[in-house]
């Protein structure tokens, strides 16, 4: 370490206004934060500290002129300064202040758009986003809906939900979350969404699957059935000799999305008479030609 | 890490008046918890800066507000010079 004096470049014998008139004009100079590109500022100052913090102290300077304590008796100079932080700040940092710049951004060029990339991460002082959960039924969630909240303050947040809206998403809603400590933006409701799911219809991706009872007679011999969807019943046409398991397609019955509507998938379930029926026992008994077909035929071992 | 405000006043070696002040005049913006002031480890070192501006360079309270905002705008330019430059890119990612 140099001579303390010679860091300062004071006398032997200047006076303690000189000492401090000596270290501001070097200190307005090489401040890291002043500085906060330059490293050999950053450098440059730690000497300079600590060359202020013996001489400016009496006791310490009288020490060091004496021979008693050397240069190393100061205190550690801080290791860290504002910039450090300043530069590895993320997004939302109060400090942020694109005043410096925001112009640049109105151009159209890629410069421009990094700048109002940079622009839109600066909120200063936003205020905080506030997260709530809104329950709404299946056919909300696929033909849209708006929902009020009650907040826990006893306010009311108006929802528009969008037609085939998923479980889970979150709604951000603009402007509706805490006010602004200053004067800057109130930051913004985030609203998470869950669906309950529906008694018959479920959701797969943008189609709407849904399991369709029929009788025999529907299905063997073809038929005509009316079908639930979101939008209300529509009639389908069951093909003869249906099955269960046949999957039947109503075209952009499904939920909407961009450009158009998902699909409905109507997946056929026979279900035989629940009461005794003489008259089909009889059939079925005296069907000789109904023994030789074997449904299980895939499964011999 | 937040640093509570008894904390924070022990660290920055400021007072009680001192800091509502500093606040009032936004040299330092706090987030809040349950109405108490949270302070940051850059809040802190902010403080001290805002100490070295008055004590050891003699700028004035006016002077301190224009330094702080000249500072935070450069402070963001350098950031937007550093996402720009793919060399500086790994710096200004760290946090």
């Amino acid at each position: 370490m140099k001579d303390p004096y010679e860091i300062l470049g004071v006398a032997r014998t200047a006076s303690s206004e000189d000492i401090q008139k000596a270290y501001r004009r070097l200190a307005k100079k090489l401040h890291p934060d002043l500085n906060p590109g330059n490293k050999e500022a950053e450098e440059r100052f730690k000497e300079v500290s600590l060359a202020n913090d013996i001489l400016s102290d009496a006791e310490k300077r009288k020490k060091f002129d004496s021979g008693e304590i050397d240069a190393f008796g100061a205190e550690r100079p801080r290791q860290s300064y504002y910039k450090d932080y300043a530069a590895q700040a993320g997004a939302g940092h109060p400090y942020e202040n694109p005043s410096g710049f925001a112009d640049f951004a109105d151009a159209d060029d890629i410069f421009a758009e990094l700048f109002r990339r940079q622009a839109q991460q600066s909120r200063r002082r936003r205020g905080a986003d506030l997260h709530y959960r809104l329950t709404i039924e299946f056919l909300d969630a696929t033909k849209g809906a708006s929902k009020r909240l009650t907040l826990p303050d006893g306010g009311t947040l108006d929802v528009t939900i969008p037609p085939g809206i998923q479980d889970g998403q979150i709604l951000r809603l603009r402007g509706k979350g805490g006010p602004s400590g200053g004067e800057g933006e109130a930051g913004d409701a985030l609203v998470e969404i869950s669906i309950t799911p529906h008694r018959f219809f479920t959701r797969v991706g943008d189609d709407i699957h849904l399991e369709l009872p029929v009788t025999l007679a529907e299905a063997f011999l073809g038929s005509h059935v009316k079908v639930p969807t979101p939008t209300g019943p529509v009639m389908l046409k069951v093909p003869k000799g249906s099955n269960t398991g046949s999957i039947l397609r109503l075209k952009g019955k499904g939920v909407p999305r961009q450009g158009g509507h998902g699909d409905e998938l109507v997946k056929l379930k026979v279900m035989l008479p629940t009461e005794p029926h003489p008259e089909l026992e009889t059939f079925l008994s005296n069907w000789t030609a109904g023994k030789s077909y074997d449904p299980r035929r895939d499964m011999q071992p | 890490m937040t640093i509570n405000k008894l904390d924070f006043l022990y660290r920055a070696q400021l007072d009680q008046e001192t800091l509502e002040i500093w606040i009032e005049e936004e040299w330092l913006v706090p987030s809040e918890a349950a109405g108490e002031p949270e302070f940051s480890e850059a809040d802190l070192a902010r403080a001290k800066l805002i100490r070295d501006l008055k004590h050891d360079l003699g700028v004035n309270d006016e002077g301190v507000g224009i330094i702080l905002n000249l500072l935070d705008q450069m402070h963001s330019l350098r950031k937007a010079m550093a996402d720009m430059l793919p060399s500086k890119r790994g710096r200004s990612d760290l946090s």
